[in-house]
Formats: C-alpha cells, sequence, structure tokens
C-alpha cells in the first residue's frame, strides 16, 4: 500500500510539474546580427531597437531577410559569399523592397512617384520609414510627409478617394477577426480581404487620380460580396445567442421549479 | 398487467431490485440539516457524464495526427452540424468541472467531512481531482494548437528538472526529444481511454466509500455532536433523517439544472473565456508565441514555479503542498469538525485560499 502511494506521490509530482505551466515564453532564437548590432551604440546600433517595434518583427521578418548574410555565423554574418547585400542605395530603395512587395514597386516605379525616383524623387522609406516600419494605413498619407516634396492638394484628393474604401477594408478586417475568435473558420476570408488589400495597396501607390476612381467602384463591388458572406456569419452567431438565451432560460426555470418542489417536501418533514 | 410493472416484478423476483432501490433511495435517510454543498457530487457527476457524452461524439471526427488534428477541429467547429456546440460544451464543462471540484474540495474541508473515519473516501476524491487536472492537461494538446504545443513543450520540460530522471521522463513524457506525433499519440491514448477508466474506478471506489461509511452530518446547529470514533466499522446513520430521494434528489437536481445553465450561458456567450488567441492558430514548431500562459486552474503552480530560484525547489514545494493535502486525514486527527472550533485550522484555509487565489492572479498578470 505504501508502495501504491509513494507510485501514487510520484505521478501527482510528475504531472504537476507538467501543468506547472507553460509560460516561460521560450525566447525566440536571436540571430547574429542581433546579438552583435542589439549591442551597439549610435547608427549601428539604433536599428534594431526601431526593428524591434516593426510590422515586420511581429511577422517574424528579420535582418537577414532584407540584407541578406548568414544570421547563424558571426565571422560571415556580412560575407557577400552568404548572399550579404548591406545598404542599399537610395535609387535602389524600391528594388530592395520590391523583392516581397511586389505588385506595389511595379506600381510605384510606373507612378509619378517612381519616375522622380532618379532625381531624388520620393521611395518606400520616405514614407513608410526604414526599421521602423509599421503597418501601413490610410495616415501615412499627410500634409507634413506630402508638403516634404509638393503641394498637398494632390495627395488630399487620393486621400479622399480611397478613405471611403479603406474604411471599408478596415471595418471588414475587424469584423472577420471577431468571427475568427469566436471559432469560425475565417481562412478564406481572410485570403480574399489581404488580395483585395494588396490590390487596393498597388493601386493607390499609382497615384493616379483617375485611375483611381476608377477602379475603387470596382473594388467597393468585390468587398460587398464579402460583406454579405460576414454578415450572414453574424446573423447566425446571434441566431446561437438567441437560442442560447430559451436554452439557458429554461434551465434556470427547471432549477426553480426543482427547487419550489423541494421546498413541498420541506413543509412535510 | 402493464409490461414494465411485469418486468420490474420479474427483476425482484430474482435480484431483489426492490429492495434494492428502497434502501438506497427512499430508505435512504440523510441528516435533517443537510446543507447545499452536499449536492456538488451530484453536480459533478452531471458534468462529468456532458464531459463522456460529449467528448464521445468529438472523438467520431477528431483526427489524432499532428498533420490532421488542426484541421479535423477546425472542420467539427465549421462543418459538422453542431459540431461548435458539442465542442465548446466540452471545452467550457471541463472548465466548470475545475471550479465545481475545487468548490468540493473547500467544502468537505471547512466542515472537516475528510476526517476519520473518511480518510478513504477524501483520498479517492483528491485521486479525482488529480485526474481533472490530468483531463484537462491531457486534452489541452490535442487541438495541436500554437497553445497547445508550446504549452505542453514548457510544461514537459519542466519535468526535466527533477534530478536523475528528469531527462528519461521528459523523454518518456514526449515519446522522443521534442513534443511531436509520439507525444500527441500518448496524451490522445491517455485522454480518451487511459484516464477515463480510472475515473470509473475511482468514482465507483468514491461512491462506495461515501455509500458504505454514511454521509457526514454538516458540523452546524446546536445538536451537533462530534461523534465518537470506534475501534470497528460503523456505518453512520441518522435516524430521523430525511429520505435521499425524492426529498434530497429533487434538491441534487435543481443545482444540476443551475449549474447546466451556467454552462450553457458561457457556451454560447462567452465561450473564448477559456479559449486563448494562440488557441486559434495551427501549431507551429518554428515560431514561438510571445506569451504562453497556462489555463485559469494551473496559474498558482505557474507562479510558484517563478517565485522559486530553481525549478527544482518550485517543483518540490508543489509536490509537498498537494501531499499534505493528500494525508490531511492522518495528520488532522482530532474528531472536532465545528469551524468555530477549530480556529488554527480555518486561519490556515483562508490563509491557503488568499494564496491560491493571489498567486493566481499574480500568475496572470506576470
Amino acid at each position: 500500500m505504501k508502495i501504491l502511494h509513494s507510485l501514487y506521490g510520484l505521478i501527482v509530482l510528475i504531472l504537476f510539474s507538467l501543468l506547472l505551466t507553460g509560460s516561460l515564453a521560450v525566447a525566440a532564437e536571436e540571430t547574429v546580427c542581433i546579438q552583435c548590432h542589439g549591442g551597439l551604440d549610435g547608427h549601428l546600433g539604433e536599428p534594431v531597437a526601431q526593428w524591434r517595434t516593426s510590422v515586420h518583427a511581429a511577422n517574424g521578418i528579420s535582418c537577414h531577410d532584407c540584407h541578406g548574410g548568414d544570421p547563424t555565423d558571426f565571422e560571415m554574418a556580412m560575407s557577400p559569399e552568404r548572399g550579404f547585400i548591406g545598404v542599399p542605395e537610395y535609387a535602389g530603395v524600391p528594388d530592395f523592397c520590391g523583392r516581397c512587395h511586389v505588385g506595389v514597386k511595379e506600381d510605384y516605379l510606373a507612378s509619378a512617384h517612381g519616375q522622380a525616383l532618379e532625381v531624388g524623387g520620393p521611395n518606400c522609406v520616405t514614407c513608410h520609414e526604414n526599421h521602423a516600419i509599421q503597418l501601413a494605413s490610410i495616415d501615412l498619407i499627410n500634409e507634413n510627409t506630402c508638403s516634404m516634396c509638393h503641394d498637398y492638394e494632390r495627395a488630399a484628393r487620393v486621400k479622399n478617394e480611397i478613405s471611403s474604401t479603406e474604411a471599408s477594408l478596415t471595418k471588414l478586417e475587424a469584423s472577420v477577426a471577431a468571427l475568427h475568435r469566436v471559432g469560425i473558420d475565417t481562412q478564406r476570408l481572410k485570403e480574399e480581404l489581404f488580395a483585395s488589400r494588396n490590390a487596393f495597396r498597388r493601386l493607390f501607390h499609382t497615384v493616379n487620380i483617375e485611375k483611381i476612381k476608377s477602379q475603387t467602384a470596382q473594388f467597393d463591388q468585390d468587398l460587398s460580396e464579402t460583406k454579405a458572406t460576414i454578415s450572414d456569419y453574424e446573423n447566425r452567431l446571434g441566431q446561437r445567442k438567441l437560442i442560447g438565451g430559451v436554452f439557458v432560460a429554461l434551465l434556470v426555470l427547471g432549477g426553480i421549479v426543482a427547487l419550489l418542489i423541494r421546498r413541498t417536501y420541506q413543509n412535510k418533514e | 398487467m402493464n409490461l414494465a410493472k411485469e418486468a420490474m416484478d420479474w427483476l425482484d423476483r430474482r435480484l431483489g431490485v426492490s429492495d434494492l432501490i428502497h434502501s438506497n433511495m427512499g430508505g435512504y435517510l440523510l441528516p435533517r440539516n443537510i446543507n447545499i454543498w452536499y449536492t456538488l457530487g451530484a453536480v459533478l457527476m452531471a458534468m462529468f457524464g456532458l464531459q463522456f457524452l460529449t467528448g464521445i461524439v468529438l472523438l467520431v471526427y477528431y483526427v489524432p495526427h499532428t498533420e490532421k488534428a488542426f484541421a479535423s477541429v477546425t472542420m467539427i467547429m465549421n462543418e459538422v452540424p453542431y459540431g461548435w456546440l458539442l465542442r465548446y460544451l466540452h471545452v467550457v464543462g471541463s472548465n466548470l468541472i475545475m471550479v465545481f471540484l475545487l468548490l468540493h474540495l473547500l467544502s468537505v474541508l471547512f466542515m472537516g467531512s475528510y476526517k476519520r473515519p473518511r480518510e478513504l473516501t477524501w483520498l479517492s476524491g483528491f485521486g479525482l481531482l488529480n485526474l481533472g487536472f490530468a483531463f484537462c492537461l491531457t486534452g489541452y494538446l490535442l487541438p495541436w494548437s500554437q497553445l497547445s504545443f508550446w504549452a505542453t513543450t514548457v510544461a514537459t520540460d519542466a519535468a526535466g528538472a527533477i534530478p536523475v530522471v528528469g531527462d528519461y521522463l521528459v523523454a518518456f513524457l514526449r515519446g522522443g526529444p521534442s513534443v511531436g506525433e509520439a507525444t500527441l499519440g500518448r496524451f490522445f491514448a491517455l485522454h480518451v481511454m487511459g484516464l477515463p477508466m480510472a475515473f470509473l474506478g475511482l468514482v465507483g471506489f468514491h461512491l462506495f466509500c461515501v455509500r458504505r461509511i454514511g454521509i457526514s452530518s454538516p458540523p452546524f446547529g446546536e445538536d451537533y455532536q462530534p461523534t465518537a470514533l470506534t475501534q470497528h466499522f460503523h456505518h453512520e446513520e441518522h435516524p430521523g433523517g430525511v429520505p435521499f430521494h425524492p426529498n434530497y434528489t429533487i434538491k441534487d437536481l435543481s443545482m444540476v439544472f443551475f449549474a447546466l445553465a451556467a454552462l450553457v450561458a458561457i457556451t454560447f456567450y462567452a465561450p473564448w473565456l477559456f479559449i486563448p488567441l494562440d488557441a486559434l492558430d495551427p501549431a507551429d514548431p518554428f515560431t514561438t508565441p510571445e506569451h504562453i500562459k497556462p489555463e485559469w486552474y494551473f496559474l498558482w503552480a505557474y507562479q510558484t514555479l517563478k517565485i522559486f530560484p530553481s525549478e527544482l525547489l518550485g517543483l518540490a514545494s508543489q509536490g509537498a503542498a498537494m501531499g499534505f493535502l493528500a494525508i490531511l486525514p492522518f495528520l488532522d486527527r482530532s474528531p472536532e469538525r465545528r469551524p468555530g472550533k477549530r480556529p488554527i485550522f480555518v486561519a490556515l484555509y483562508l490563509l491557503g485560499i488568499l494564496l491560491f487565489v493571489g498567486l493566481s492572479i499574480w500568475g496572470h498578470y506576470s
């Protein structure tokens, strides 16, 4: 019996050691780039702190994904043999970012902004910054930034044309996130919205007001289908809650009736 | 003659069923001052019963394979008719079971019902509480989400702190050097077969002890007197008490209704209470989520591990606390059960609850 109890005790200890929870968030393995530059001062160290706040960091895009090199080897980390690119020239920035953001690069290069690149026109980081890059939003189009190069009036018109569709996209993304939170499989909806978002971003990187005007209506049409699907899900969730409410009320009523019956027995006791 | 009555008479002539029913239902008398806390056993039986039912249906669709588990759970939630309801009832039900198990433990402690001659009832009940923890732990991995994968990775890793056998234990629990297909297979087998069988055996023994020794009187009221201890087996009778059926079963039923109402309300209105965000993404062994916290009932243990300078000390302190609780009836041998006459115990009891709640809140925000 003692052996059984000891065994039981060991099992409990083992189980509890397991339970002993999951936190201790396992620290993400840091690349040699971060280990080295993270300890440096000035312009060699600042990018690490800036990158940590970025949308790239949040999505697991690290130094070597843009700058190349070997993130596992201190000595060869910055070797061209291992694909190290380093810092691009000003005019090379669109190609640098465009390795991933292919569509946006294409429309940007065809735009007035892209055409002016060789003569000092804006490149990607002019509006988006580099290492501290944040999730893009319509607020990137603002008087302070645009007025650095030209009058804000045209940019304001672009912003005005896209603001309604942009707001719809943002609202739909929030609705999809809410559906995902309650267990709805939103993979297809997310992909649709992601594709729409990318295509829409491509469109306004053309900074061509006529083109934006003519194509925004098509975007709104496509989004209305997504919106209908989302509304359908939301209605079903609403119905679930209604049915759930009825069940809860019935169960509470059952409990009260049982208690009242119990009271009749108590009177007889 | 009525067919049902005829069948009953037939059974009665052979097995004495009427007598058995009478002695365990209408003729089984309970203390007159029996209170609401005694209904927790019935509530737990109903909740566990629902877990078995929903679990069996989920088993039809769930695929215990690392490549397919998450997709099968997604399918249950989105394609199987009422699959979302079954899964949420199962998830929310497991959390409510832990609430009711802890309340049952606290009420038994407060009323001193664990004391001699009910040591075996206590031990089997304590075993059931730990089985509840084990059910939750093994069930946690099955959806193969980011939370499942990383929480199990960290939890199994903690076993490595045990001297000498730690590394072997980690490998044994995982079925390999890291959490993977073998781990999922083990946890699945335990969750759907090993633990339920152990549970049925232990709950049977627990109920047998309750019935065989007799239900304890609540230690309240002027008439209450501690039961004199005897050297021989003694079944505690309650002459002049209230019949178990229907007088008390109807109270059990009312509490079961209220517990189910709570379960259904959370299931329909706030199932996300028990489903963290990381549980919504499929497991990715190459991407570690920023924060992995255990379920609320393990937060106290989680925080204890963080307080101590070494993981082994943390584990040992938890083992000591659980061990102390397990053998409490053998340490606390006084027959006195009235809380008012046990000030030191009540003070420790309240401190224990505060410690549990405090550590849990600390663990949540740490």
